[in-house]
């Protein structure tokens, strides 16, 4: 959905009324707006931080840590993207670590698989050789940014057309109204105890 | 931005250290009694336009709170021990701007019970810790409690709990709508004989004072509210505060030291201002509200000829004491859907283990909530089930996001004086100031009532009919949000840093008065009372400078 300032603030004086609105609506429609820009693809993806053969190798690491089925999983995301984004960004700090911990990631794959990268490999031997590293701090950080690349704000490169926040089912909406979910829905109101009934 | 500007070498009345939970209401309440007031702020002045929902920048990129680059700390958990930087997160966490961690909290207000201030007498000493009583006691700080309920905006339901304490005044607003994960909650709960209650929440659940009700958007742990409903001092008391005309805030205004002259009395502070150009902001006194760690910090590293162990540390203990609050979460899926990204984090609440009972074995107690905690991308990594982490199942486990919440259970911390805040030998922060070190090891009991807390909330999320249940593993506390007890409140200055109303027992025109006062950390929401505690104080500082007593 098209989710600009007009059209929120369309949908949300349908739902919460006029008063409501008045009293709100400049911090709302700047709030929309962050939501708005955040969506919007900024560039076509490139790298920075990552070499061709990292990028390949830590995609098909994302693509295993949330795999496609029928629906997409953190490579249709672009969370490699993500990734590259984060060691340049946020996850600056860990650059120097992360790019030691995958030289010593793909020795382990070369010692297993010679002559076979990573990427490369079929996904039942990938997904053998993540178990065998899965409590590595490589391993670690990659499911971390994974993770990240899936959930966090397109604008970071990764959750590419919210695919993140769909699989999830994630509503990034900047207002709500009562029921949110099925429990509250029919929720008969608070029942006091007696004056006693702590004893 | 209304109010006065003033002259760093005019001497103002008051010159405040933070403009947050309690330097909000303390720049407020001295302001209205008619005197000038400078509150200097080293975060800058944000907005409710400025606020996002954006949890990578919030939540791991430090984007409102103290930068372990630009602020940098060190942590270690033994006192023997050397104390490594911290990179990721620092261990002493505080939201950094203009209403300080009101901003970002998650805004849960329960008052402190009657047994909180004299427990020591009830349950004797505990070995080893400085487990001590408050000098005040419960009746004198509810008028103040009852102030913050009403004129900051606290959204709740007098009588609700049994367990309450008295109360003078219901709350101003009613509580907030329940949500499936507080209605799962209090089903789980009253199966088992307990009393589950609307949670106490300083959020709007109505227009209130001028700001707007709740819009229900889900963000307010670790966030900003975009729609002013949460009531940080950023919305209530600064603008209020700012509103007489007595009262400036100086944003990105980073305060250093404390300057004390020839008879041992402040006699202002040093800051930097956002160019880092040194200034002296002159006052008739100085009150720290900077938050458990930097108020700390800033005594220490005031120290001076006639203070060399740190201003006001004739007793030792500035910095020592420290307490984080100690908790656990429980995790649960349900066969419907919650969303439980939608609207506040907590709607009931569940105090039946609030007191601390002999017969377990160990010290403590504690409250517990149902919520989501931070989401989406913090739901994945830190509160779905731990296995399986990565591949198909853990994919399947992503998609039960809408009907997952969590049990989060807060209790106490004990008071143990080699837990600390102290100046590290070596680092220093980007203008050059010795950076604070932090020395944390939870306390065995502390460990305990969490773990004790984690197995009732399961019961709870089981008995509320959870298709699954998972307690999340409680480790060793090395980040703390409630940095409570580093300049503890009592009435002998040997064993305390601060008198009843937080003056400091060395210098008479220096208050100190935030989460650093506390002598017990209570049951792990501490907002409540630091912001009673200053409204307390206020009058009473106000009082001693009618009477020309400061």
């Amino acid at each position: 959905m098209e989710f600009n300032r007009r059209s929120f603030i369309a949908t949300t004086a349908q739902t919460l009324g006029a008063g409501w609105l008045a009293l709100n609506w400049p911090a709302i429609a700047a709030a929309a707006d962050h939501a708005h820009l955040a969506r919007r693809s900024s560039k076509p993806p490139s790298l920075a931080i990552l070499n061709t053969e990292m990028a390949r190798d830590v995609d098909a690491m994302c693509a295993q840590i949330i795999p496609t089925d029928d629906t997409p999983g953190a490579r249709e995301a672009g969370a490699v993207y993500f990734v590259d984004r984060a060691l340049g960004g946020f996850y600056a700090a860990h650059r120097a670590e992360f790019t030691a911990d995958y030289a010593e990631f793909t020795a382990a794959v070369a010692k297993r698989f010679p002559g076979v990268r990573f990427a490369d490999l079929a996904a039942d031997r990938q997904i053998e050789h993540l178990q065998s590293v899965e409590e590595s701090r490589f391993f670690g950080s990659v499911r971390f940014l994974t993770i990240l690349g899936l959930l966090a704000l397109p604008r970071y490169g990764g959750n590419r057309d919210e695919i993140g926040w769909k699989l999830i089912g994630f509503n990034d909406a900047h207002a709500f109204n009562p029921p949110f979910g099925y429990y509250d829905r029919d929720y008969p109101g608070f029942v006091p105890y007696d004056a006693n009934s702590a004893s | 931005m209304s109010g006065r500007k003033f002259e760093d070498s005019h001497p103002v009345d008051f010159v405040i250290v933070g403009s947050g939970a309690s330097g909000g209401v303390l720049a407020r309440e001295l302001s209205q009694s008619g005197f000038d007031v400078v509150v200097l702020e080293q975060g800058p002045r944000l907005s409710a336009a400025d606020f996002k929902h954006d949890e990578l920048d919030y939540w791991y990129a430090n984007g409102l709170i103290n930068d372990p680059v630009k602020n940098p700390q060190t942590f270690r958990k033994d006192p023997a021990a050397k104390a490594e930087r911290v990179i990721d997160v620092p261990s002493l966490m505080y939201a950094r701007m203009v209403g300080g961690s009101s901003v970002h909290f998650t805004a849960n207000y329960w008052r402190f019970h009657e047994i909180d201030f004299h427990e020591r007498s009830v349950l004797g000493e505990i070995s080893g810790t400085g487990f001590a009583d408050w000098p005040i006691d419960y009746a004198e700080l509810e008028p103040y409690y009852t102030k913050v309920e009403w004129e900051v905006g606290v959204s709740g339901l007098a009588g609700a709990s049994p367990f309450d304490p008295p109360r003078s005044k219901p709350y101003p607003m009613p509580p907030l709508p329940v949500k499936s994960s507080g209605v799962l909650l209090e089903r789980g709960a009253r199966k088992l004989g307990l009393h589950p209650f609307p949670a106490p929440m300083a959020i709007a659940s109505q227009p209130f004072r001028g700001r707007p009700g709740c819009a229900h958007c889900g963000f307010c742990q670790g966030f900003g509210c975009e729609v002013m409903a949460k009531s940080s001092s950023l919305v209530t008391m600064i603008p209020e505060a700012e509103a007489t005309g007595r009262c400036e805030v100086r944003a990105q205004s980073y305060v250093f030291e404390v300057r004390t002259g020839k008879h041992g009395r402040a006699t202002g502070v040093a800051y930097f201002d956002r160019d880092k150009r040194e200034h002296f902001q002159k006052a008739r006194a100085v009150i720290l509200a900077a938050n458990g760690a930097e108020t700390a910090r800033l005594l220490l590293n005031s120290a001076n000829a006639r203070f060399s162990d740190g201003l006001g540390n004739s007793s030792g203990l500035v910095g020592k004491y420290l307490m984080f609050n100690c908790g656990g979460d429980v995790g649960a899926v349900f066969e419907h859907e919650l969303n439980e990204y939608k609207s506040v984090q907590v709607t009931r609440l569940v105090h039946d283990f609030y007191e601390s009972d002999p017969k377990r074995g160990f010290y403590g107690g504690g409250g517990i909530d149902g919520r989501l905690g931070p989401a989406p991308a913090g739901w994945a990594l830190s509160s779905a089930p731990p296995k399986p982490s990565w591949g198909a199942g853990f994919k399947a486990t992503l998609r039960d996001f809408p009907k997952s919440m969590i049990a989060e259970c807060h209790t106490t911390s004990l008071a143990v004086e080699s837990n600390s805040v102290s100046i590290d030998p070596q680092l220093k922060d980007a203008w050059g100031v010795p950076a604070m070190r932090a020395t944390y090891r939870d306390h065995p009991d502390d460990l305990a009532i969490a773990k004790f807390l984690q197995g009732h909330a399961q019961q709870i999320l089981d008995a509320a009919g959870a298709k699954k249940s998972w307690i999340l593993p409680t480790v060793d506390n090395t980040v703390g949000v409630h940095l409570l007890g580093t300049c503890r409140m009592g009435n002998d200055p040997k064993s305390s840093v601060v008198d009843r109303y937080h003056r400091s027992h060395d210098v008479a025109n220096l208050f100190l008065c935030d989460g650093s006062s506390f002598v017990t950390s209570g049951r792990g929401q501490p907002t409540m009372t630091i912001q009673a505690l200053a409204f307390r104080a206020a009058d009473h500082i106000a009082r001693f400078a009618r009477n020309n007593e400061i």
